[in-house]
């Protein structure tokens, strides 16, 4: 046993390469300085004892090197395969998310369709009788303030975008966000200066729509928009431009962008084109039988 | 001469080959491959040492690629497969790397 740890002492520090350890040794000591097997040891000691030559040439170690050789390759292999399998998985995710994207616009735009068509038909039908025609003519003014229908004109186009985020300087106090309270103030005074129709970052607001907050996003009509805010509005920019200009609201605003840097920008616009409003009426229904009847 | 010829035959028998490993092995053959990988510097640790044997070279090269491969399959059975690899993998790479710096002193005598 003496013999055989001073063939092992060499070159591994204080303690002896094939020590099996004893109770007096940490663990950790013995992880980082017994790193060759013991048995070794042990067959050499064996060897020595018997007077045997060491076993074999280099032929026995051709199984165990190919296998390495082999297994080091099917691994890195796997590696490499494993790796685009979870790229194509994503892939597929984002494409499929894209084509539900792209069915959705295609049924938007055949509601639109179909709702115009309803309308000519419609429309057509009012024609036929003077009282057909006054209620058409009023239905035109109701759908323009409800927003149903798509608007053009000109008008005006007001920008609000949070301030810039100064380097290394979290904007802890919201101060220079803008916050759906602020969209709505816009939206409000732009009203009452006399806008006739008004849409957000492209989303038209209807008689129904509500601009609120759902954590860090607001939402108009439950839809999320992101900075910069846009908000269109179509009416007379000789009257609405001044008129808004005027408010409290446009006051505040120029104040917030001195002191906070809030984006705040207001420009008349000679065509402004505002998509409909995605309207579902609510109203009174009367139940059924068999409503009624669990009811 | 004969052992990297056996390496390099190894090597190009998977590049040509590409056998396909089953999905339930999958998870443990980087670890069996460390551990083989191991043995393997031990082994020319102990040439070096003078003290190399075929047979001990063989049985540790088989044995420690299949305790350590079962060793994380357990593991994964009793959900700590992720520690213990880690465990696994931190004793397998601080051992390849004492002897590989013991094959360095061994070779250029720093």
């Amino acid at each position: 046993m003496a013999d055989m740890e001073a063939r092992g002492s060499r070159g591994a520090g204080e303690r002896p390469v094939g020590s099996t350890g004893g109770l007096d040794s940490p663990f950790f000591l013995d992880v980082t300085t017994i790193t060759v097997d013991p048995a070794y040891l042990q067959a050499a000691a064996a060897r020595a004892q018997s007077g045997t030559a060491r076993s074999g040439g280099g032929r026995t170690l051709m199984l165990p090197l190919v296998l390495l050789g082999l297994l080091l390759t099917i691994a890195a292999r796997q590696t490499r395969l494993a790796a685009p399998a979870a790229t194509r998985a994503r892939a597929a995710l984002i494409a499929d998310a894209r084509e539900r994207t792209a069915l959705s616009d295609r049924l938007q735009a055949r509601v639109e369709s179909l709702r115009a068509e309803a309308d000519g038909v419609r429309n057509k039908a009012l024609l036929t009788s003077s009282a057909g025609q006054l209620l058409a003519e009023r239905l035109d003014r109701l759908e323009l303030v409800v927003g149903s229908v798509a608007v053009r004109g000109p008008g005006v186009e007001i920008t609000l975008d949070d301030a810039p985020e100064v380097e290394g300087q979290e904007d802890l106090t919201g101060d220079g966000t803008v916050r759906d309270r602020d969209l709505q103030e816009v939206v409000n005074a732009l009203w009452s200066a006399g806008a006739e129709a008004i849409a957000i970052n492209g989303l038209r607001l209807s008689t129904l729509t509500a601009i609120r907050e759902a954590g860090e996003a607001i939402l108009v009509d439950y839809r999320p928009v992101s900075p910069p805010y846009t908000v269109a509005a179509v009416g007379d920019p000789d009257s609405v431009e001044p008129a808004f200009a005027e408010s409290q609201v446009a006051a505040a605003f120029h104040t917030l962008r001195e002191l906070y840097g809030v984006g705040f920008d207001v420009r008349r616009r000679e065509r402004l084109v505002l998509p409909p409003a995605i309207t579902r009426l609510r109203h009174a229904t009367v139940p059924t039988a068999s409503a009624r009847a669990s009811g | 001469m004969i052992p990297a010829l056996a390496l390099a035959v190894g090597v190009v028998l998977g590049l040509l080959v590409q056998p396909s490993v089953p999905v339930s092995v999958q998870p443990y053959l980087p670890i069996a491959v460390v551990a083989a990988l191991d043995a393997v510097f031990g082994g020319v640790r102990a040439l070096l040492d003078g003290i190399f044997d075929d047979k001990v070279f063989v049985v540790s090269f088989v044995s420690n690629a299949l305790v350590a491969a079962v060793m994380v399959f357990l593991g994964d059975q009793l959900g700590v497969g992720g520690q213990l690899s880690t465990a696994v993998i931190v004793v397998l790479g601080i051992r390849i790397f004492q002897n590989l710096a013991a094959i360095r002193r061994h070779l250029f005598r720093a």
